[in-house]
């Protein structure tokens, strides 16, 4: 029951990364007097996608064909480590934190190197600004992993989830909630939003993740686009159950289920609403500003893990 | 004027021909073409005017040469002064005004490319209208070059300068953007983010325009004038109305220069609030810029109420106006304008208020004054760097002469000074149109005869369009018929200076920097 119940997590990612991107848009769409699209347009778009003959340039190697399929496995191998509703998630095992980071990472290495690989403008020089910022992200996120999975005893994020779901009002929230900033930041930086990357932008000059994959269309765009969805779902998902983990399901009642389920569901999309009005309130940062932010995500984790070393847990 | 005249000649002696003041406020001098640096450098230097612009004509069949013309200007004065030095065939080369005057750069390029004649002592003689795959020996705007049947292509490369050093990358953008605008190439070379170099190539859409309005009648030319640069339609197509009618000594009613002033300034309105809607969008604040988009969008359906054009066109005829407004139409008019400027407060209140936008706009895309001097620049762009330049103050056409307005200045020569100018302006406007249907007398809009053209005259047209300064200069032949139609459009003066406006910035802030600066392709290719 339970491997069935990790499983159905799994497929879940796959249906409902989509989803929080149309409610981002939806809510963008409402601040602006427009209606937006309708929930069915992302699906709709993803699909149109994956029917479309693909253009590629007779220049591209191995690496520009395979990159779509290692960046969208990568992705769905870091979605196997991350609990959603359910207690235990499907490859948990203690450690597995660490290896979350370098699923993502193994997925930018190989972006980055396919942008570089068909030798147009645009993709070298969104590969050399993701890999500038992402070797600041990278640091802060690890650097709060490890200030959460000091407080909870343990380096596996079901664990992590599973202690702070029991611990009663945290005694030392501060330096808890400093690791929530620090990872919301990495958030903002990973799913490419406003302040830092604008996903519905045409200006090429400007773009960091869009300019890696302008090249790309047809199946393979449609692949990317999904893994980045599922990328932004996953980093949603933990934010709220670590910091939030009430309501997850322990048991396979049928009721608790649903409860769960629900609950999850509305956390994911409120978290998504406070990125969404973000984007509403703030314009872009100046590239040159970006790290300046991530410092700050970078000092956050710091301070949570040395907070704690210095209080005790 | 006649002082001027003397002053000339006892400078210049037998290099100063004849001169003609049959056009009030504008001074034709005939010069030989060997003085024309000299005269130039006097008329700067010492009388303090400013050089406006240069262009060629071929009367090779009137006079078998080519004439160059030289527009000056002296705003105390409120005077034009056009320097008219003739080519013969035999020789076509002609002294670069560019070493001393480096506005001129692409003005004389321009003559080169498209008439034959050669800049001597032209620092960059490298084509610039025509492309390398144009054969070197045909010019279009020569008379005896034959519109129909297609010109055989060549190969050819063009040489762009180049940066080098460690480090240093060429980022080729464009002729083909993302997103629905026109062509342009801009070459970048980068180290890292930071531009150390922008060379922009332009004129991918030459349209010959000028060349399609030779032998055309009026309301045919400002049919074509409106369309040189659609946002620009109103301006075009009233700077060569004022030119027909100053050629043929016409005075327009009233009434229709009243409207002129109205539509021109809902052209600057809906102009700016695009502008303004643009840059917002380009740091990535859709809320205000949709909030823009929404005033912008407004201000259109106002024009379609008011004329039947999104774009206010034809309604700019030779001798006047086409459609007078009626009472209601002014009334719905003025409550408009009262309601847009409420919202267009609020806008602006929110958007000042944010700082990350603020963050963005601020000491991004600096010129200097001297830059914009030097260069030529006008409009918004040159009154954002200090320049306190405005055609319809210091040259009124119309009735602007009558009309209170502000002219702002700001000088930190940033976006956000750009967006401050503009912002600025759109008030200035609601403040202009209704002093113009205030003041609006009853009356005809249009002459009640329309002359035709008289033979062997030419004149200047000269309008402040949204982007800057416009101006259009027509010749006629000894029939009367349009022989030389010369349109010097903002977008072409301030083109160049964007090359200097991004030096110092990183390569995401192009696109804000561009976009402040809103320069008009078609315009700048005609």
């Amino acid at each position: 029951m339970n491997l069935i119940l990790s499983i159905a997590q799994i497929v879940l990612v796959l249906i409902l990364a989509p989803s929080v991107s149309w409610w981002i848009k939806k809510i963008k769409a409402l601040s602006q007097n427009r209606i937006g699209p309708t929930i069915l347009q992302v699906y709709a778009d993803l699909g149109k996608l994956f029917q479309k003959g693909m253009v590629i340039s007779d220049q591209a190697s191995w690496i520009f064909r395979a990159m779509p399929y290692i960046l969208f496995s990568s992705a769905l191998m870091a979605a196997s480590l991350v609990p959603l509703f359910f207690k235990s998630s499907l490859l948990g095992f203690s450690g597995d934190l660490i290896l979350f980071v370098y699923f993502l990472a193994l997925g930018r290495f190989f972006l980055t190197l396919a942008a570089l690989d068909t030798g147009t403008t645009f993709g070298g020089m969104g590969s050399s600004r993701e890999m500038a910022l992402s070797s600041l992200a990278e640091p802060a996120l690890l650097l709060s992993f490890f200030a959460l999975a000091y407080r909870a005893g343990t380096l596996s994020i079901e664990g992590i989830v599973l202690h702070f779901s029991l611990e009663a009002p945290f005694p030392i929230l501060f330096f808890t909630s400093m690791a929530f900033g620090s990872m919301l930041i990495v958030t903002f930086v990973e799913s490419g939003r406003i302040p830092v990357d604008n996903p519905a932008t045409h200006l090429e000059l400007t773009m960091i993740h869009e300019a890696m994959i302008l090249e790309y269309s047809g199946r393979c765009l449609a692949l990317i686009e999904w893994a980045h969805q599922i990328k932004q779902f996953l980093f949603l998902s933990l934010l709220v159950n670590i910091f939030s983990p009430w309501g997850l399901a322990d048991s396979t009642m049928g009721i608790h289920l649903l409860f769960s389920f629900l609950f999850f569901l509305s956390k994911i999309f409120g978290l998504a609403f406070v990125i969404g009005w973000v984007e509403i309130h703030t314009a872009k940062l100046r590239l040159f500003r970006v790290p300046d932010l991530l410092a700050i995500a970078f000092v956050f984790a710091v301070i949570s893990l040395l907070g704690q070393l210095m209080i005790g847990r | 004027m006649e002082r001027m005249v003397e002053i000339l000649k006892k400078k210049f002696g037998d290099c100063i021909g004849k001169s003609s003041d049959a056009i009030p406020r504008q001074l034709h001098i005939q010069i030989t073409k060997d003085v024309v640096v000299k005269i130039s450098r006097f008329l700067v230097e010492s009388l303090e005017m400013r050089f406006l612009f240069l262009f060629a004509s071929d009367d090779r069949k009137e006079s078998h040469c080519f004439h160059l013309r030289y527009v000056f200007s002296i705003h105390h004065l409120d005077q034009f002064i056009v320097l008219c030095a003739p080519v013969r065939e035999e020789d076509v080369t002609f002294p670069s005004l560019t070493p001393f005057l480096p506005r001129a750069n692409w003005q004389e390029r321009e003559v080169q490319d498209l008439f034959g004649l050669v800049a001597q002592g032209h620092p960059d003689p490298r084509g610039l209208i025509l492309h390398e795959d144009w054969p070197k020996d045909i010019y279009p705007f020569r008379k005896d070059f034959v519109q129909s049947g297609k010109i055989p292509r060549q190969k050819g490369e063009y040489i762009f300068e180049k940066v080098e050093g460690e480090g240093v990358f060429e980022i080729p953008v464009g002729p083909v953007h993302a997103g629905i605008i026109e062509p342009g190439h801009f070459r970048f070379s980068v180290a890292g983010e930071s531009i150390l170099k922008l060379e922009i190539r332009h004129f991918y859409t030459h349209k010959g325009t000028e060349k399609l309005g030779e032998g055309k009648n009026p309301n045919q030319l400002l049919c074509l004038a409106e369309r040189i640069s659609g946002d620009n339609s109103v301006s075009h197509a009233a700077a060569a109305a004022q030119a027909l009618e100053t050629l043929c000594g016409i005075q327009i009613p009233k009434r229709a220069q009243c409207l002129r002033v109205v539509l021109l300034e809902l052209e600057r309105i809906y102009n700016h609030m695009a502008d303004i809607a643009g840059v917002v969008l380009d740091v990535a604040f859709g809320f205000g810029s949709a909030q823009l988009a929404r005033s912008r969008e407004r201000a259109m359906r106002l024009n379609e109420r008011l004329t039947g054009s999104r774009l206010l066109r034809g309604m700019i005829v030779f001798g006047g106006v086409r459609n007078d407004l009626l009472d209601l139409d002014m009334k719905f008019l003025i409550s408009e304008i009262r309601e847009m400027k409420a919202d267009f407060d609020e806008v602006i209140q929110i958007l000042w208020n944010v700082s990350s936008f603020m963050d963005r706009v601020q000491s991004t895309g600096m010129i200097k004054k001297e830059i914009v001097e030097t260069l030529g620049g006008t409009g918004p762009v040159a009154r954002a760097s200090g320049v306190d330049r405005d055609l319809r103050r210091d040259h009124p056409y119309a009735i602007y002469h009558e009309l209170l307005f502000m002219v702002p200045v700001f000088t930190e020569g940033d976006v956000e000074s750009r967006i401050k100018v503009k912002m600025q302006e759109v008030y200035e406007s609601f403040k202009l149109i209704h002093e113009a249907i205030q003041g609006m007398p009853e009356g005809n809009t249009c002459v009640a005869e329309v002359a035709t053209l008289k033979p062997m005259r030419s004149a200047l047209g000269y309008v402040e369009s949204p982007r800057g300064e416009c101006f259009h200069w027509i010749a006629t032949d000894q029939k009367g018929k349009i022989a030389r139609w010369k349109i010097q459009s903002p977008s072409f003066s301030n083109w160049p200076l964007i090359e200097y406006a991004v030096l110092e910035n990183i390569v995401p802030d192009f696109p804000v920097i561009n976009k402040s600066m809103n320069l008009s392709y078609s315009g700048n290719d005609r």
